[in-house]
């Protein structure tokens, strides 16, 4: 690298590449995280006076209310170095601008039009740094009559049909867990921006990407999608029903003494696993998949009945020596204790200034030589301020010391 | 971005979107299916006029190229090894174990090929106690988390009635697949990527999987909305032809947003001009040490339902961008087909099959613009099977008439 990072540089495929990260909440943070984790140096952006929502929004350390205290806000931003900024105080959008050209990659997800205001979109950016590569990633995109759409991804959710699409027919929907556009957004953005990279490395070229965060979902709502827009059916909220797999859904079993319910998610996707379960429920093993379909109440209540006298980790374990699907709903204690995400190292602990020890999630894919190195937790408000003006822009202590009493760094 | 690389996707039902998302932005991905087809075109929906043809496949293998081969016969997995050696990446999706029955697990093909990135997606992982177990959609939802957690508080935990999880997972598998790409560039080998669909389904829950670990009570299943602490928070609200999802509270990170709906309800008269002048970014703070009245929030969250009750999902939208809310409607299939937002976009394509029929798919996941111009995904049709058994074995050197014997073998 001839330019300098001015920070310590990561190990990693991507060390060396500099990101300057000014998404907020999970669909844009998500895929600078998943850089960090790579080696990529990445400094998050964010402004006290407007705060992260994900920083007030648990799973908090101690079941702590704060703003320092936010297991999402740890999670999605581990391994970043951070800085405060707030763009509407010229100054900062001048100490935006050096840094912009200090990066190779800028991740943003304001309302659009925002940047463009102050002549901080990538038009405007690519005139003085043309190998820029910007991701822009909003519920709705840049462009068409409702870009300005303002929202979480539990809007994102509604606009992107999952809400609709979670529940059961004679109930209003239910929706997901959660802000779901958040959920498939980063891994499309995230693998946009590794291909930017390469192509810039080959092209010298510059790439901008605008994601519409409610377009990457639509993509795992495609056949829905597909069979209407070709004048098939539209597709309804259904509860947990498979029209190719009988019995499938969520069973009760016996809870262990200390919580209310317990239950065991189950799918038996072929007459061959059916033949397998058909005795143990005493249920007539020759039916085929229509002949279940169309006793599903019946076979349902046979199976609840054999359900409810066992654990669902029993009824996990006896299900999966059959080679038949199930796996119990579990909990966050349940998972934490999951042999098979302990296997994966999921739960990563690392040191924390405030809480002694954080944890956060371990990487999606795990890569056979390049494993991941989580090298410090989420930055703190204003965390790295100093070192960053100081051996990234090459400020000296009175130029620090300006900005702040110019708010720049509020 | 991606031309100048070659994908082998064998992948099935369980990952087909990973070389999909490759394929868009740029790579060239050859779906490898055996000769008899692959068991995701056994993957409903149908299309009404073609019974046998499926929508699910022909959604996730737009954008490919298709070619037959016969993993289980010795000639199969020679074609196969010679068009590897054309190859930058190999997905697959089978069960754990079936690579290495076939003599191409990752061991084997890295000696052959050190440069050639592998990834694999399975619902658990490829090694560990449950790498065996049988996944499915709904049981990697309900290892991953995000199920328990989801649902009305009546009934049982519910999923996404398009099925999510390996969609997920293929999405993971995509950005593995090129991090090891980047990693090669230092390296100059190739790896194993290894993608487990439980912990891309945990993903979905908003870090709330790290609650027990950090200390923190599990969120509870809401119709809505969201529990918490055995208290319900419903996020959705009626209107008169569906739902909205609306977000109305304040403090500091959206009480601003609170100030909108209430500029609005001043200006429609819904409440008291002097509602106006409370900041719902301060409010909380003031309303717990006497200085608000702790009744006026409650008071205009009830307005604001009563308000939106007699309004249409659109006019509430409209309402939305005007004043600048978090609020958005409930959009069914029906509205998504119909959206002038996905239209002013050109989100639709209309592509043609090769039996004449025009058929219209969602458009690629992201706009991407290459020293500003616009770069499109791969919008060729799903390929027939077979369909380019010619072209990418004759690169290879093979024969028109060589491959004739090969088909009749049975082997493509």
């Amino acid at each position: 690298m001839t330019d300098p990072i001015g920070l310590p540089a990561g190990t990693g495929p991507l060390a060396g590449v500099k990101v300057l990260d000014l998404s907020w909440i999970v669909a844009g943070p998500t895929v600078g995280r998943a850089l960090a984790d790579y080696g990529a140096t990445v400094i998050r952006v964010e402004s006290p006076t407007r705060v992260d929502t994900a920083r007030v929004v648990g799973p908090f350390h101690g079941d702590e209310p704060g703003v320092e205290n936010s297991g999402l806000y740890g999670n999605v931003n581990a391994g970043k170095w951070g800085l405060t900024l707030d763009l509407r105080v010229p100054e900062a959008r001048e100490v935006f601008r050096q840094l912009v050209h200090w990066s190779d990659i800028v991740c943003e997800s304001f309302t659009a039009g925002i940047l463009g205001r102050w002549e901080l979109d990538y038009e405007h950016l690519r005139r003085d740094k043309p190998d820029l590569i910007m991701l822009s990633s909003t519920l709705l995109g840049q462009t068409g009559p409702y870009n300005t759409v303002s929202g979480f991804g539990s809007q994102g959710a509604g606009m992107a049909g999952v809400q609709f699409l979670v529940g059961w027919p004679d109930y209003p929907p239910a929706g997901p867990f959660g802000p779901y556009t958040d959920y498939p957004a980063p891994r499309f953005a995230l693998a946009g921006i590794l291909a930017a990279l390469d192509h810039r490395r080959r092209t010298g070229e510059g790439v901008f990407i605008d994601q519409a965060q409610a377009e990457g979902t639509l993509q795992l709502l495609a056949p829905a999608l597909i069979d209407y827009k070709n004048g098939g059916p539209a597709l309804e909220r259904r509860g947990n029903d498979d029209p190719q797999m009988s019995p499938h859904g969520v069973y009760p079993c016996q809870p262990p003494d200390d919580r209310a319910e317990s239950w065991i998610a189950i799918a038996v996707a072929s007459d061959d696993q059916w033949t397998r379960l058909a005795p143990i429920i005493r249920a007539d093993a020759s039916l085929t998949l229509s002949d279940r379909r169309e006793r599903k109440d019946a076979i349902d209540e046979q199976l609840t009945a054999w359900t409810k006298q066992r654990s669902a980790a029993e009824v996990q374990s006896t299900l999966q020596t059959l080679g038949i699907s199930a796996h119990v709903l579990s909990n966050t204690e349940e998972a934490a204790n999951d042999p098979q995400l302990s296997h994966r190292d999921h739960f990563r602990r690392l040191p924390h200034a405030l809480h002694g020890e954080t944890v956060v999630e371990g990487p999606r894919y795990i890569l056979s030589d390049t494993p991941v190195d989580i090298v410090r937790p989420a930055p703190q408000y204003g965390e790295h301020n100093e070192q960053i003006l100081r051996d990234v822009l090459g400020l000296n202590e009175a130029e620090v010391q300006a900005l702040a009493v110019s708010g720049a760094l509020s | 971005m991606l031309s100048p690389y070659r994908v082998i996707d064998l992948t099935d039902e369980r990952g087909v979107l990973a070389g999909q998302m490759l394929a868009d932005l740029g790579a060239d991905v050859i779906q490898v299916e055996p000769p008899g087809g692959s068991t995701g075109r056994g993957v409903a929906p149908f299309f009404a006029e073609r019974p046998d043809e499926s929508i699910f496949w022909s959604a996730y293998t737009r954008g490919k190229r298709g070619i037959t081969c016969n993993l289980e016969d010795e000639r199969g997995r020679n074609l196969l090894l010679r068009l590897l050696e054309t190859a930058d990446f190999l997905i697959e999706s089978s069960d754990v174990g079936r690579m290495a029955e076939l003599g191409l697990d990752y061991g084997t093909l890295q000696e052959l090929f050190p440069r050639l990135i592998y990834t694999s997606i399975s619902a658990f992982g490829q090694t560990g106690p449950k790498a065996h177990y049988v996944g499915s959609d709904l049981a990697i939802w309900a290892a991953g988390t995000p199920l328990l957690m989801t649902g009305d508080d009546d009934r049982p935990p519910v999923r996404v009635s398009q099925p999510q999880s390996w969609g997920h997972a293929s999405g993971d598998a995509a950005g593995g697949a090129l991090l090891a790409l980047h990693a090669r560039h230092k390296s100059g080998l190739g790896q194993r990527v290894d993608v487990s669909a439980q912990v891309s389904a945990a993903q979905a829950t908003l870090a709330q999987i790290l609650a027990y670990s950090v200390g923190s009570p599990d969120p509870e299943r809401y119709g809505g909305g969201l529990k918490l602490r055995g208290v319900g928070s419903r996020g959705t609200a009626d209107v008169s032809d569906g739902h909205i999802v609306m977000t109305l509270a304040p403090g500091p990170a959206i009480g601003h947003f609170a100030n909108h709906a209430v500029k609005w309800l001043v200006d429609i008269g819904a409440v008291d001009e002097s509602v106006g002048d409370e900041d719902f970014v301060t409010y909380a703070d003031r309303a717990a040490v006497g200085q608000a009245d702790p009744e006026l929030f409650p008071r205009v969250q009830q307005i604001m339902r009563e308000q939106v009750a007699s309004r249409t999902k659109q006019e509430m939208l409209d309402i939305s961008i005007e004043y600048d809310l978090l609020l958005v409607p409930v959009l069914d299939i029906v509205d998504l087909g119909q959206s002038r937002q996905l239209d002013s976009r050109e989100f639709w394509r209309e592509i043609g099959h090769g039996d004449g029929r025009v058929v219209t798919y969602p458009g690629p996941p992201l706009k991407v613009y290459l020293d500003g111009q616009a770069m499109d995904g791969r919008m060729s049709p799903p390929p027939g099977l077979g369909q380019d058994n010619e072209a990418v074995y004759g690169e290879l050197g093979l024969s028109v008439t060589e491959l004739a014997s090969l088909e009749s073998a049975g082997v493509i």
